[in-house]
């Protein structure tokens, strides 16, 4: 396994041989992948948005956006210009504290996540020991700015929104973070980047799909649930609660719920790849083929390569991912909340405990096959 | 124990059941999305309004005769007479008459019950305003014919499911000539006439 | 002093500002739910504090149990029961007030001797853990262990005790008939299925 590139060890060389104090060096550098990651999950939620315009006119046999940009691809601009533009209100009775600091609390936990995300072997923000745990950590927070929201709008709507959201994200916490556990404990680590080098060195066969498949839907199913995707939308139901906890909001307060949401979509997509589907691994090794071709690994121009198709294969695997969720929304129907309970509790929580039981027992009987 | 056995086998044949159906709807989702779209660009392509569309009534202020027949056959008595009576003709005069699109709800009585024919639907349908009280069309407005969709260059005409010819369901690409499916009206008219001659007192 | 020590000074005064700020608008909130949202904030600027200890794992589970778990639930029970009475006055409120400072006052006082009398080795040698987690883990399964199974079994009877008083299967029988009972538990539109059928 080779390391691929250093960008952050390479820019700090830079600096120091520019003169510059290499504590120094490191401090310039600490904003720059953070601003390239908030501009990149921003970008990703446009092209989501439009994604999901498209791919749901297309499954209802309609045409979707068309006419901002070629093929509607402005549409999400538009929209997102439109929202930044729209006066600020805040209802009469609401509380002007709660009411703002609720989004913002929904949004901030989804960014900061995106810290763990790696696109390469270098090519994340940090690779923390913590990895996969400071998610799941970190999307707990979630609820308390939704029942924030939901508490402070003044609204019977907004509160029962808030609390459906807090109770369904708290119940589908619980499978996440077992089906999760399963694939640290195969990987011995909690690191994001550790994980996928376990996966990596044997292509597609190497992912943890095939040796986690009841992991892989749990976790699925669970992070559908916790982005509030429709099967499980039931907090924003339109038809019950007109819009659930966003009933009162408008303009840029509304825009950080609806961006968040899309992070997030992003976020558990892009975690289902690296968790499930070997990162950014390609479905057939590199250093397979490299070593076919007889290249030597570690030539400049190839590590080029090797990292921008890792790059385009986390994406493109992320993106696939949220295609089927855009499917799975028009194929179905809402379920209760009740069903959503029983789902969460009854079904889903008792398989990821067998699963996670299987998955110690076969990591002591096969310790070559589920890494000992 | 084998009951239990039992109630779990019988548990997860359902998921799995269930499972299955979810994917084949996914699989039909999926494969609705390469058919064509039917959707209607609307203010670019329009479709033509069937014979029948009940859309804005037309006035013709001429013909009416102020008999209020209209007024008493409304579900709501909508149509505003204003007439007078001119006793030396001995006939009423109509000096203005109105009906609040806004409240009407297209359901044709007026238009039915009408002795002199003054009234008429139209294939206007596009009633939108930015003041509802820019609805209550008076005899001149309601005496406006209506816009042919095929007469503006800015739109493309389509037709309806009616009236596209056999086996053709996409109005898309459907050539003006295409002749509809079954016989027009004329044409029934005929063949009655050819099957059972009229009769002469 | 460095760039480091510097940022971590700071770090260490606006946490600490902030949570005493939070917990003493905790206490001091007439509104349930702001105190409600400040004990969040409290949680939060605690974890904080563990980061700065280099206690990552520490710090995650912090925010994870209580912002996530105890402090929603927290909310949950504010909302549910949010009932809009007036604040009485009850008789010997001073008396009351009194006697909580005190005990609290004492509280302080028995903490605050014992963090003064507590010899803190501060080993000059810290030695650099690479993995919290790791480290956590061999402490919890070796001498930490009957401390960590008490913690386990005392969360199985509550939980156990949780779902006993949840759980509303009470089914009055009819002396006469033997037949199940229109109870005030069951829900009015849907009757509750009965257990009966098994």
């Amino acid at each position: 396994m080779s390391p691929g590139i250093d960008l952050q060890g390479s820019f700090i060389q830079l600096l120091t041989s520019l003169g510059l104090p290499p504590q120094l060096a490191k401090v310039v550098w600490i904003p720059l992948p953070l601003l390239l990651m908030l501009i990149s999950a921003t970008v990703g939620v446009l092209v989501v948005v439009w994604l999901e315009r498209k791919v749901s006119a297309a499954a209802q046999q309609r045409v979707g956006p068309e006419y901002a940009g070629p093929l509607g691809t402005l549409q999400p601009v538009a929209d997102g210009l439109k929202l930044l533009f729209e006066e600020d209100i805040i209802p009469a009775q609401a509380d002007p504290w709660l009411f703002s600091i609720g989004p913002a609390l929904v949004v901030v936990p989804v960014f900061l996540s995106y810290l763990i995300i790696p696109f390469g072997q270098n090519m994340n923000i940090t690779d923390l020991g913590l990895g996969v745990f400071l998610w799941i950590a970190l999307s707990s927070v979630a609820p308390v700015g939704l029942l924030m929201s939901g508490y402070s709008s003044n609204n019977k709507y907004s509160l029962l929104g808030g609390l459906r959201a807090a109770a369904q994200s708290i119940s589908y916490e619980i499978p996440l973070a077992l089906a999760v556990l399963a694939i640290v404990m195969m990987s011995n680590s909690l690191s994001t980047v550790d994980i996928v080098g376990q996966q990596s060195g044997y292509g597609i066969l190497g992912w943890n799909l095939w040796r986690q498949p009841v992991g892989f839907l749990i976790f699925w199913v669970a992070a559908l649930a916790e982005c509030e995707r429709l099967p499980f939308d039931l907090p924003e139901a339109e038809e019950e609660l007109v819009a659930g906890y966003q009933t009162e909001y408008g303009g840029m307060r509304f825009a950080l719920f609806y961006l968040g949401s899309y992070v997030n979509l992003i976020l558990s997509a892009l975690l289902v790849a690296i968790l499930y589907l070997g990162g950014w691994e390609l479905p057939v090794s590199v250093d397979w083929i490299t070593s076919l071709l007889g290249l030597d690994p570690t030539t400049p121009w190839l590590q080029v390569i090797t990292a921008s198709l890792g790059i385009i294969m986390v994406v493109l695997k992320a993106y696939l991912l949220v295609f089927l969720a855009v499917l799975l929304r028009w194929t179905v129907p809402r379920v209760r909340i009740d069903q959503l309970l029983d789902l969460g509790w009854k079904f889903l929580l008792p398989v990821a405990l067998v699963n996670l039981l299987l998955t110690a027992a076969l990591k002591i009987t096969f310790p070559a096959f589920f890494g000992g | 124990m084998l009951k239990f056995l039992k109630k779990v086998g019988d548990y997860a044949s359902e998921a799995a059941q269930a499972a299955k159906y979810i994917g084949q709807g996914l699989s039909v989702t999926f494969d609705h999305m390469q058919r064509r779209p039917v959707t209607v660009q609307y203010p670019y392509e329009k479709l033509v309004p069937s014979e029948r569309y009940r859309g804005r009534i037309h006035f013709e202020y001429d013909k009416c005769i102020a008999c209020e027949v209209c007024v008493r056959v409304c579900p709501i008595n909508l149509p505003v007479v204003d007439y007078e009576y001119n006793k030396a003709a001995r006939k009423k005069e109509l000096k203005s008459y109105s009906i609040d699109f806004g409240v009407c709800i297209f359901c044709g009585n007026c238009v039915e019950y009408c002795p002199t024919n003054c009234l008429s639907m139209t294939e206007e349908y596009e009633l939108s305003s930015y003041d509802r009280h820019d609805l209550n069309f008076d005899s001149v407005a309601l005496g406006r014919l209506p816009y042919k969709v095929t007469d503006d260059p800015m739109v493309t005409p389509l037709r309806e499911l009616a009236y596209l010819p056999k086996g053709e369901m996409d109005p898309h690409g459907v050539p003006d000539s295409a002749r509809r499916a079954g016989l027009r009206p004329e044409e029934i008219i005929e063949k009655e006439n050819a099957e059972a001659p009229v009769e002469v007192e | 002093m460095n760039l480091s020590e510097v940022v971590q000074l700071v770090s260490f005064g606006v946490l600490t500002l902030l949570m005493l700020g939070a917990a003493l608008g905790v206490v001091l909130s007439p509104s349930v739910v702001y105190s409600a949202f400040l004990l969040g904030l409290t949680f939060s600027s605690m974890a904080g504090l563990y980061l700065l200890l280099n206690a990552d794992f520490v710090a995650a589970a912090q925010i994870l149990v209580y912002v996530g778990a105890v402090n929603v639930l927290i909310l949950f029970g504010v909302m549910l029961v949010n009932k809009r009475q007036d604040y009485q006055r009850e008789t010997g409120l001073l008396l009351r007030q009194l006697l909580t400072a005190v005990v609290c006052f004492g509280l302080f006082a028995l903490l605050g001797t014992v963090t003064v009398i507590t010899p803190w080795q501060l080993a000059e040698g810290v030695t650099q853990v690479d993995s919290s987690v790791i480290a956590l883990a061999k402490h919890l399964f070796s001498d930490y262990l009957l401390p960590f199974e008490v913690a386990s079994v005392l969360l199985l009877m509550a939980m156990i005790g949780a779902i006993v008083l949840a759980r509303r299967d009470l089914l009055m029988e009819d002396p006469e008939t033997g037949m199940p009972a229109e109870t005030d538990l069951a829900l009015p539109e849907r009757p509750r299925e009965t257990v009966v059928g098994e």
